[in-house]
């Protein structure tokens, strides 16, 4: 895989009445890779996506499209395909010509044998080629994104945009787009943008991710790089599942003291700590943390607010002093809702956040 | 028993609705199907007392409203023809172009943002709550000075003025059902806004440009006021020339309830035509966001 940057966001920021979306943002896509956008709603994924497609005006910052600069292109120019997570189809239009849209435009005119070819190549891959002839709204969800994403590949654009695209949708349709999208990509090679507020599917279909939350990338990278570095709270708690547990936290003579836990953990295991005055948090995955009865050695302890049976696991929420964490465990520990829990951060197995701030201040990389 | 119960209730209140629609009704009716009547009765059988249900038709009203047959040159025909020519010319052309810068307006305003935006939509709403009474004369006076008194030409205007911003707040709100994503998906595909609002946004809003028609044409239709203050002989319209509709004979009334349903078959004929658009109209929200 090639690394040439094909899509470069540098300093982009746009308000909205007053209201910022975009605050310095940020980002590049390499080519070929799908970058996967994850963070809640409002963390500013349209904007970038529009942005990219040059769909909104921003209010300062420059955007680089294969190595040229089209901040004050037009969108039509740039060649780049987008899918919406809602309203993707034109009505007025059918599903063929919905597809052939793309092909027909002035920017992109092919002639009409050319346009059937495509367009009936394309309906092959993402398996609608019987819906062809239909009316729009006679379509499922499904087969509604299924010919969106067919009008964003038909083209060959050298950008895919997809704001939510599967997220309409019903978990098992979901998941297998998915997995078709990614066999397209890797197919087709072609670099998507992909916007997503799940981490599951985040985590399936990218290369990259980049954690986006008040406007700014908080952390990019692959998700191993991310877990075993992650660059501040915001990304703990939008990472994982469960996300990362965080406990309020001290110092006190050159050790981690957990409120209201028995555990002390040397500093130094946390590497050189960049301000240990003040406020701070232990965030530890909850992949790491250990849990059992009262036999477990030098641990704290919490009590069990939830179960959530999965059938194959358990998720279990436990309420300790200093904070509340969610992990799952396997159905051989046998908690129920009110037992006592013990736990335990091992060693090398946590993260030193400054409270205020939440910026990541130990430098010790995690176990990954 | 609790269900037998229930059910009578029931019963009893079908029936209380179903008297209250047919009171209803026949106070909607009523009075149309009176005027119906009436318009095919002679001078006698007008005013007998008690109202007869059946007499022997007579069309001279007709006849005269239209200045044709008997009552042709007869010094007691009304003849309001021409003015139902006014009316159409006014109510067509003026509804025409009230809907068509409406439809420009208020695309405008359901995707752009411009400064004083609140301030202008209000102001344009405003345009409706103002009673005609209040700016007659002025009306009268500048119309006279321009030459516009009593002509079509003055009369459309007036009709556009009145309709337009009424037009350019109902297409506003049928554009705002419009995803702003279809413009986009153009113009991220190489097309033009103007390709994107001619061929794709247009077409999902016509159901609502029928509804906007249907409610600018009613107004224009019936509007009486400031036509009847800006005619005097030439571009009457016909509920103006309704209203004063006497003869050389006195008030001639069968020629009035002739002219008066003369008056409602073109609302008729029209809502007829666009019902469908209606209905879809008032539906939109639902079905655009599919």
């Amino acid at each position: 895989m090639t690394s040439e940057p094909m899509l470069q966001l540098r300093g982009l920021k746009k308000s909205y009445r007053g209201k910022a979306a975009l605050r310095n943002l940020d980002l590049t896509v390499n080519d070929n890779e799908i970058f996967a956008l994850l963070g809640p709603t409002g963390a500013g994924k349209s904007s970038t996506l529009l942005a990219s497609a040059g769909l909104i005006e921003l209010d300062a910052g420059r955007v680089g499209l294969a190595g040229r600069d089209v901040t004050d292109a037009d969108p039509g120019s740039r060649d780049v395909a987008i899918v919406f997570e809602g309203f993707n189809l034109l009505p007025v239009l059918d599903v063929k010509d919905n597809i052939a849209f793309a092909l027909r435009s002035p920017a992109f005119r092919e002639s009409e044998a050319e346009i059937s070819l495509r367009v009936g190549r394309t309906a092959e891959l993402l398996r609608i080629s019987h819906l062809l002839d239909r009316d729009v709204d006679t379509l499922s969800g499904g087969e509604r994104q299924r010919v969106a994403i067919a009008r964003a590949l038909v083209r060959r654009p050298v950008m895919f945009l997809l704001d939510e695209p599967l997220s309409a949708l019903d978990l098992k349709l979901r998941e297998g787009l998915r997995a078709e999208l990614r066999q397209i990509h890797r197919q087709h090679r072609s670099t998507m943008l992909y916007a997503t507020h799940d981490y599951h599917g985040a985590i399936a279909i990218a290369d990259r991710i980049g954690i986006i939350d008040g406007g700014v990338i908080q952390q990019a990278g692959t998700i191993e790089e991310i877990y075993r570095l992650p660059a501040n709270m915001v990304v703990g708690r939008l990472v994982g599942s469960p996300s990362m547990a965080f406990f309020e936290a001290g110092i006190e003579d050159g050790h981690v003291v957990v409120k209201g836990a028995r555990q002390r953990i040397p500093v130094g295991e946390f590497g050189t700590v960049a301000s240990a005055r003040g406020k701070i948090v232990l965030g530890v995955w909850p992949e790491d943390i250990e849990v059992g009865g009262s036999d477990l050695a030098d641990a704290s302890l919490g009590t069990i607010y939830a179960v959530d049976n999965r059938g194959y696991e358990r998720a279990i929420q436990v309420e300790t002093s200093a904070g509340s964490f969610r992990k799952v465990v396997p159905l051989s520990v046998p908690f129920t809702q009110g037992d006592a829990c013990a736990f335990r951060v091992p060693k090398g197995g946590g993260f030193l956040f400054d409270a205020a701030s939440g910026r990541r201040i130990s430098q010790v990389e995690g176990n990954g | 028993m609790t269900h037998s119960k229930t059910s009578s209730i029931d019963l009893a209140t079908r029936w209380l609705v179903l008297g209250l629609l047919a009171l209803y009704t026949v106070y909607n009716v009523g009075p149309i199907f009176w005027l119906l009547l009436s318009s095919f009765k002679g001078r006698m059988d007008f005013f007998t007392m008690p109202p007869k249900l059946f007499f022997t038709p007579d069309l001279s009203g007709y006849q005269a409203v239209f200045g044709v047959g008997a009552a042709k040159d007869s010094a007691s025909a009304v003849g309001v023809f021409d003015s139902l020519v006014n009316s159409v010319i006014v109510s067509v052309a003026g509804t025409s172009l009230a809907v068509f810068f409406g439809t420009l307006a208020g695309y405008v305003c359901s995707r752009f943002n411009f400064i004083g935006k609140g301030d202008f939509m209000f102001f344009v709403l405003s345009t409706r709550m103002l009673p005609p009474v209040a700016v007659l004369v002025f009306y009268h006076l500048m119309f006279a000075r321009l030459g516009l008194a009593d002509t079509r030409t003055g009369l459309v205007l007036v009709s556009i003025f009145a309709n337009v911003g009424l037009a350019t707040w109902i297409m506003k709100g049928f554009f705002d059902g419009v995803p702003k994503e279809v413009e986009q998906i153009a113009i991220v595909n190489g097309y033009t806004r103007m390709y994107a609002f001619l061929k794709l946004v247009l077409p999902m809003v016509k159901g609502g440009i029928a509804a906007t028609a249907g409610f600018c044409f009613i107004f224009a239709w019936n509007e009486f006021a400031f036509a009847s203050i800006l005619t005097t002989t030439q571009a009457k319209t016909l509920p103006v020339k309704i209203s004063a509709a006497s003869g050389a004979t006195g008030i001639e009334w069968t020629q009035i309830c002739a002219a008066g349903v003369v008056l409602i078959i073109p609302v008729l004929i029209f809502f007829y035509l666009i019902r469908k658009h209606l209905l879809m109209g008032m539906t939109f929200g639902v079905l655009g966001r599919r």
